[in-house]
């Protein structure tokens, strides 16, 4: 076991950040087509 | 049982005859292999990496353009020259045509194989002989279930737009089981690994094969009609 | 209320959701000490793919429906959730390279789960460039649920193939990245997770299919 624990945090928040983009991305992109008639 | 066998193997029979009269695609696959295995020769440094590591891959790259050669060719020449509804109309089952296309391809995959394989054993120095037949089983079992998706897929395909890339985009995946299981084979084989190593391998491939070609042929009526 | 209009709510609430989720993973649930911080992507990753597993396996089944029912609506399905798959499996390819990274200290590696998704996505995307190269909506329908049955069995062939492959080639990996005996604060996050993520399935695949009804995509 390490002694002190690895610094990652950037790879957490760029995940996070790259999951939430694409998901409320993709519900804009759903809402858009919907309104387009 | 007996009717579906004959009606298969003509249609089998002209797909080879049509093949061989043009002899393109053979022609395309043999110049690839000659490719590859060139490529290969002057791409590595032989003091640092021994054939027998490359062989399996230069192997089946080979090998896995020869099917997808064989799939593109498959309904190709009858959408050319518009036969394919005379072919539909034709008193034989839809499972019979499956038959036959997919004998058809096999048997141009297989000899496009065995050609890959004599040139691949003259130009390298890797003792072939010794597990022969375990590596034809291996080419067998690999190519059967990925050339009946295969086939299956290019009857469908051949009547879209943008044919030549639907093929390959849709059958990429289907390729990769059959290909690893292959690969490692291969280099166990080639290592001189026994074959009960394989073994788990083989029914692995076995498995797929026997699970798609009864899925293809399955589903293949639906490709076929209106 | 129309039949968008109720995934269009469902998606919102399902967002709303998500962020409480994010909070509790990244705030009430405890750090593992040997993956750091990058440990969390786990609670996105894999409920990402709980998503894109069970959109392809939606669309397996509403395809084998359709060919022998014939009813187009199962193929309205299949098309709205093979599109929606597609986004999660594109979640999971971006998440689970960004976990590999530091954990395993290589971007990709061709372990069972990352090449199950690579080869899910291919299968999403073939299926819907199939759609879109076929005009005619009953021969479209027709190819796309044999391509969808096809992709279905396929993929425990390449889950044992890539996992036997695995198991004879030990890796220079350190730890796998899922949680054995994991604290239940853990265990509590991951599931709500996987709740978020199965009603985003939900509302996504809603809103999709009304659009393919409405006429406004060619299903």
């Amino acid at each position: 076991m390490p002694d002190t624990v690895p610094q990652t945090g950037s790879y957490m928040v760029a995940a996070y950040i790259v999951a939430a983009v694409i998901l409320v991305g993709y519900a804009i992109v759903l809402a858009r087509r919907a309104r387009r008639s | 049982m007996r009717e579906l066998v004959r009606h298969a193997w003509l249609v089998a029979r002209k797909d080879l005859r049509v093949e061989f009269r043009s002899r393109t695609a053979l022609t395309s696959a043999l110049v690839f292999t000659a490719l590859v295995l060139v490529v290969f020769e002057y791409g590595r440094d032989p003091t640092a990496v021994p054939t027998i590591d490359l062989a399996p891959s230069i192997l089946w790259v080979t090998f896995s353009f020869a099917a997808i050669l064989a799939l593109n060719r498959a309904f190709q020449a009858e959408l050319e020259n518009d036969t394919l509804e005379g072919l539909l109309l034709a008193p034989i089952s839809r499972s019979s045509l499956f038959w036959g296309k997919l004998a058809a391809n096999l048997v141009f995959v297989a000899l496009v194989q065995v050609t890959g394989l004599v040139l691949f054993t003259l130009f390298f120095n890797v003792p072939v002989w010794r597990v022969w037949w375990p590596l034809a089983a291996v080419m067998a079992l690999a190519s059967v279930g990925f050339i009946a998706v295969g086939t299956l897929f290019s009857a469908m395909v051949v009547r879209t737009r943008f044919a030549e890339l639907m093929l390959p985009v849709l059958v990429l995946p289907f390729l990769l089981p059959p290909l690893i299981a292959a690969v490692t084979i291969t280099a166990k084989l080639f290592g001189g690994r026994p074959l009960s190593e394989v073994a788990g391998w083989l029914r692995l491939l076995a498995a797929y094969d026997v699970t798609f070609v009864t899925l293809a042929t399955l589903l293949f009526p639906a490709t076929v009609s209106e | 209320m129309t039949t968008g209009r109720i995934g269009r709510w469902m998606t919102v609430i399902g967002l709303l959701l998500l962020a409480v989720v994010y909070v509790r993973a990244l705030k009430f649930t405890p750090l593992e000490a040997s993956q750091g911080l990058a440990q969390k992507i786990f609670y996105v990753h894999v409920p990402a793919a709980w998503s894109a597993m069970l959109a392809m396996g939606l669309v397996g089944l509403a395809s084998i429906l359709f060919l022998f029912l014939r009813d187009e609506r199962y193929d309205r399905f299949a098309a709205a959730s093979a599109e929606v798959g597609t986004v999660f499996c594109l979640i999971m390819l971006m998440t689970g390279p960004l976990w590999a990274r530091p954990v395993w200290g290589t971007w990709w590696t061709w372990d069972a789960r990352l090449t199950l998704t690579l080869m899910l996505f291919f299968i999403f995307i073939g299926y819907q460039l199939l759609r879109g190269v076929i005009p005619e909506s009953a021969l479209r329908a027709q190819y796309a649920a044999v391509v969808g049955i096809c992709g279905l069995v396929l993929l425990p062939f390449i889950h044992l193939s890539v996992y036997f492959f695995r198991t004879l080639h030990p890796q220079p990996i350190i730890l796998k990245p899922s949680a054995p005996s994991a604290p239940p604060e853990m265990v509590t996050t991951l599931l709500m997770s996987f709740g978020v993520f199965t009603l985003l399935y939900i509302g996504f695949v809603v809103q999709r299919y009304a659009l393919g009804t409405e006429g406004r995509v060619d299903a």
